[in-house]
């Protein structure tokens, strides 16, 4: 027998579409599909924006791309090979030196700079104090110097004096106010003084011996820059160094590393929401349209013309909704430039085509990978529903458990962040908390059901009705407790990350460091600090000292020559293939104390008492690690004329986040006080009293003093903007959550409505089935949040132990606030679903249902 | 002399069984069954009976076990499920007790749908047509949810005779209404199926519905039996104890 084919399938399925759309029945599928593809684009978009716009922004720190330091000028070849690269150079020259105005002396950060400098980043000067815009420029230009704020005070000075570096007078014609590449070194010698690079020749600092950095500092495009560096990494000695933005700082980086990090987990929690949004009204969808396609084939349709029905359906409703989706995303991203613009600057970013792609494909792997088992489920209805009455509808297992939508999932997860260990343990973690769950909502709602038999009829109601369709909620609640879970997660992450940074910097944080104090300034300083209440750290005498050998076994050491780590931790390459023992390599701040330090913790061996005659060292456990030091290990020291050799009693964890002086190699008393050295200390000056501190500063010429408050503002003005970045996200995040739930609960709306017109036809009272209805929801979700507070507090602590490195915290507020919300969120949003419901009468209820 | 008149539906031997519990349950037991052109059956008998497993197999929406089914000379029982969908397409009517509209079409798409199923012409007009036969002309725009438990079950009767069918199934087709509504859709159905000469064959346990149609069997226990002296006089019906076999 020859099957004809039916021709009308296309109007059959615009009319489905258009009529159902009107009805408003695909709005639950429409909307999940649109914000799956708005999250993905948004998210994707914004988040490269931001990206762009940090490490735009981090750039700026050292002024350019890349910078190549030397102690010499560079070669021709280099720079002549970086311009056929199409780079921009800068050059500067920076050394410290002493200033002179009269009387008055200051050792300060001499910058020469070219008038190509800086690259990134801006550099303002104000021409008088009390001017409030401030300039942009680029070099002052020959014969004039630009100084920062304390060099004014500290010498007595003014704009239009002169001031003399090496045997040049120059005119002070600015007041520095932004410096692109301010320096993050702990013993930077003083304020920054900038001045032309023709006039450095004409100082007579160029001498042979002088301490000299020459920095030439490179910008263009990414790939010209990576060639280039290809090109020059390698011809580097080890006094040459070439870095980026990232090697620059590591504090910085580290805020950077965590926000890129938090960022790219938002987003992906809020496909893997929107995804779950789709699975569910998609399987909603299926059952929903099982009536008619049971219909459609009893009255003749072929499994044909059904599918052809339906793929055009599908087709159409994904690729409007992914325009849609396309559209609000884009939207977003506009808005959240609006909300962002006076915290990151994005002149500079662009929106590349990634995101559209990535969500296009978002929107597509949902449309079909999501929907191809309900729909496929859908092709197989029996005709023999008409007959046999649809409440033998199948009920489809919730999509997720299937194998495609997974690995959808995992292929969308790893398209977004390009990150496959962090792709499979969201999926795979989050696969193992579904099924943990799953039993343990059932347990729950049993559990639940026997203390109900004692509550009033509503609850009871309720409880039964939780008990009874326990199955389908456990699966219910699966999707609540993931949306809360990973709420909470991003709400918990997200304080905790802004937090830990913040905590770097808390309220009395020292803003200025003060070095070469003799041990007669000592008293005098803390009788000041005492009396002014300013909040310091104390004095710590500094010796510069070297490892010289460990066990008698002379040590050697490579400098890395590619980072551009400044801080006291040099890193060191790993394969010391030199004789000799591993060591520093260069010279270290010394101190004593007798106590230990706040944010250093004795891990191996005991602290000295303060009045141990016995020399002893304390060493910090990376460098033991690295170094192979143990406890008992004799570590000898040479400090400029003496020598030493001293066991190691103890091994110390070091937070070298905290703004506080740490020191690798920490001695007892008895160990260094013969030696003759000066004290450092850090101090707190507030704002207002600056000047007066300078002023009282100023009697003790030889103190070196410098300003960190400005690296501080930069700092706390970049965790700003991540901060705000991070709420924008969270907001979209909670947007994908919310729909979830809303599919969640219109999927069992159907039955909920069969349910009702039962117990309305037996007499119950609406007051009462109102209740129940918000007891079940209230329930449902109250179960949901506890479960995702239990799940949210295992992630959490694995993310911040495995992916943050952030020490762990419990946080029972989330827990209050998880459960209470999900009771809250669920019971509302139930409650408005069914209030339609709830307030039809009795007729109406059981003709709808019939 | 008059010709005999052409059999639409012919059953031989027909049983249907399904396997419960590693137990076979016999549905139907064997039945014999045939139906003229333009005839109205009505297959009677109490709740669980077999009446509509009956039903579904006549109408080529579930095969039979063992037996065959002819509809039309087509062998339903050799056809598979795409070829019993044209088979029904083409040559078969239905209304449901749950009137089972689609409740994303109106009521003039609905009763459109089988006309374009079928690739019939002029599907529109004759919707518009019907629905005016029924009564329902203004409602043409209005969804299945707008419209009462009778107006559906009419816009189901008009989707019914749209294609007109050589034989229409109807399945307690109102069993879902009040007694004056289901009066009328009674009476609208036996109208429209006396104008057109559709054959009806109908499921109810209504023994007045039963009682319109010009042949009634009995189904009981998956055995089906013929009510002999059909009238529409309730009281005239006697039930015969033979197994029917009527060729």
């Amino acid at each position: 027998m020859e099957i004809k084919k039916s021709t009308s399938w296309y109007s059959h399925s615009l009319r489905l579409l258009k009529n159902e759309i009107r009805r408003g029945e695909l709005t639950i599928i429409f909307l999940a599909i649109v914000l799956a593809v708005a999250t993905v684009f948004s998210l994707a978009g914004f988040t490269e924006q931001i990206k762009q716009a940090i490490v735009t922004s981090s750039t700026n720190t050292i002024a350019a791309d890349r910078v190549l330091r030397l102690n010499s000028p560079a070669s021709t070849e280099i720079l002549s090979k970086s311009k056929e690269e199409k780079l921009r150079v800068a050059r500067k020259i920076e050394t410290e030196s002493m200033a002179f105005a009269g009387d008055n002396m200051l050792l300060a950060e001499i910058n020469a700079i070219s008038s190509e400098y800086p690259l990134r980043g801006e550099l303002r000067i104000k021409t008088s104090e009390d001017q409030q815009d401030t300039i942009l420029v680029n070099g002052p230009p020959e014969g004039s110097v630009w100084v920062e704020a304390s060099v004014l005070s500290r010498m007595q000075v003014d704009i239009g004096d002169t001031i003399e570096i090496g045997v040049l007078p120059l005119t002070i014609g600015g007041i520095v106010t932004d410096i692109p590449d301010r320096s993050y070194r702990a013993f930077i010698a003083g304020p920054s003084i900038f001045l032309n690079i023709d006039d450095m020749e004409k100082t007579e600092l160029i001498q042979p011996g002088s301490r000299l950095e020459y920095k030439y500092l490179f910008a263009g495009e990414q790939d010209n820059i990576e060639s280039f560096e290809k090109w020059l990494t390698p011809q580097l000695n080890d006094t040459q160094r070439w870095y980026d933005a990232k090697a620059a700082q590591n504090r910085l980086s580290r805020v950077l590393d965590s926000a890129e990090k938090f960022l790219s987990l938002a987003s992906m929690l809020g496909i893997v929401l929107a995804a779950v949004a789709v699975a569910v009204a998609s399987r909603r969808y299926g059952q929903r349209h099982q009536a008619t396609v049971a219909v459609f084939k009893a009255l003749g349709a072929t499994i044909n013309h059904i599918s052809k029905v339906y793929i055009m359906h599908w087709g159409l409703l994904s690729v409007i909704s992914i325009t849609v989706g396309l559209l609000l995303g884009y939207g977003l991203i506009l808005l959240g430039q609006e909300a962002v613009k006076n915290f990151i600057e994005l002149d500079n970013t662009t929106l590349t085509l990634m995101p559209f792609i990535t969500a296009i494909a978002t929107g597509l792997i949902c449309a079909i990978a999501f929907a191809i088992h309900p729909l496929s489920e859908l092709m197989k209805t029996s005709p023999l529903l008409v007959i046999r009455g649809m409440s033998q509808l199948t009920k489809n297992k919730m999509s997720l458990h299937h194998a495609i939508p997974l690995v959808a999932l995992f292929v969308l997860l790893f398209m977004f962040s390009q990150d496959l260990k962090m792709s499979a343990s969201l999926l795979f973690g989050g696969l193992l908390v579904s099924l943990v769950l799953l039993g343990f909502g059932k347990l729950l709602m049993t559990a639940s059901r026997s203390a109900g038999t004692k509550a009033g009829k509503a609850l009871h109601l309720a409880l039964a009705n939780l008990k009874r369709r326990a199955n389908e909620n456990s699966v219910q609640l699966v999707s609540f407790t993931i949306a809360i879970q990973l709420l909470l997660l991003i709400t918990v992450m997200k304080t905790s990350i802004i937090e830990e940074w913040q905590e770097q910097f808390p309220e009395g944080t020292p803003n200025h460091y003060l070095m070469n104090i003799t041990e007669q300034q000592v008293q005098p300083l803390s009788d000041y600090v005492e009396q002014e209440g300013i909040a310091n750290q104390g004095f710590y005498p500094v010796y510069r000292g070297r490892l010289a050998a460990i066990n008698d076994e002379k040590t050697v050491s490579k400098r890395n020559r590619n980072t551009g780590n400044d801080n006291e931790l040099a890193t060191e390459k790993s394969d010391s293939e030199e004789e000799g023992r591993r060591g520093m390599g260069r010279e270290l701040g010394l101190t004593w104390f007798n106590e230990v330090q706040p944010n250093n913790e004795v891990i191996e061996g005991t602290w000295w008492e303060s009045n141990d005659q016995m020399p002893q060292v304390s060493v910090e456990s990376n460098v033991a690690e690295r170094l192979d030091i143990k406890l008992g290990d004799e570590l000898t020291f040479t400090l400029a004329t003496n020598t030493l050799k001293v066991p190691v009693t103890s091994i110390r964890k070091v937070n070298w986040q905290s703004r506080q002086l740490n020191f690798i190699m920490v001695f007892n008393k008895a160990a260094l006080e013969q030696i003759e050295t000066t004290s450092i200390s850090a101090w707190m000056v507030p704002e207002d009293k600056k000047n007066e501190v300078y002023k009282f500063l100023s009697e003790f010429p030889t103190i070196s003093i410098m300003d960190f408050g400005a690296i501080m503002k930069q700092l706390n003005k970049m965790i700003e903007q991540v901060s705000v970045a991070i709420e924008l996200i969270l907001v979209l995040v909670i947007l994908a959550g919310s729909l979830v739930l809303v599919a969640q609960v219109q999927a069992s709306m159907e039955e909920r409505e069969r349910e009702l017109a039962i117990l309305r036809t037996l007499g119950a009272k609406g007051s009462l089935l109102r209740n129940s209805v918000l007891f079940e929801f209230v329930a449902l979700g109250a179960i949901a949040g506890l479960m995702a507070s239990v799940a949210m507090e295992i992630a959490v602590y694995l993310l911040q132990t495995q992916v943050f490195q952030m020490d762990p915290s419990f946080h029972f507020d989330a827990w209050v606030i998880g459960i209470g919300a999900g009771a809250s969120f669920v019971g509302v949003m139930g409650m408005l679903s069914c209030w339609r419901l709830l307030s039809l009468s009795s007729v109406t209820l059981i003709r709808r249902t019939m | 002399m008059q010709s005999a008149p052409e059999i639409i539906l012919k059953v031989n031997a027909l049983t249907k069984s399904v396997l419960l519990e590693e137990k076979t349950l016999e549905l139907l037991q064997p039945i014999e069954l045939s139906v003229n052109a333009g005839e109205s059956l009505a297959i009677v008998g109490s709740s669980g009976s077999g009446k509509t497993t009956l039903l579904s197999i006549l109408a080529g929406l579930d095969v039979p076990t063992k037996g065959q089914v002819y509809l039309k000379n087509y062998p339903l029982h050799q056809l598979n499920e795409e070829q019993r969908s044209q088979v029904r397409a083409e040559h078969v009517g239905f209304i449901f007790q749950q009137f089972l509209l689609v409740n994303s079409l109106t009521a003039l798409e609905n009763v459109m749908l089988p006309a374009e199923l079928a690739n019939l012409p002029d599907a529109k007009a004759k919707g518009l047509d019907l629905l005016k036969q029924v009564g329902l002309a203004q409602r043409a725009d209005h969804y299945p949810s707008q419209l009462s438990g009778g107006e559906q079950q009419r816009v189901a009767i008009a989707r019914a005779f749209i294609t007109r069918p050589d034989i229409l199934f109807a399945d307690e087709p109102t069993g879902n209404l009040d007694s004056k509504t289901g009066k009328h859709i009674e009476d609208l159905l036996f109208e429209l199926n006396e104008k057109l000469g559709t054959t009806l064959v109908l499921v109810t346990h209504d023994s007045k519905l039963a009682g319109r149609c010009k042949r009634q069997v009995e189904m009981d226990s998956g055995v089906l039996t013929e009510k002999l002296s059909v009238k529409s006089n309730e009281e005239d019906v006697s039930n015969s104890q033979t197994q029917s076999s009527i060729a």
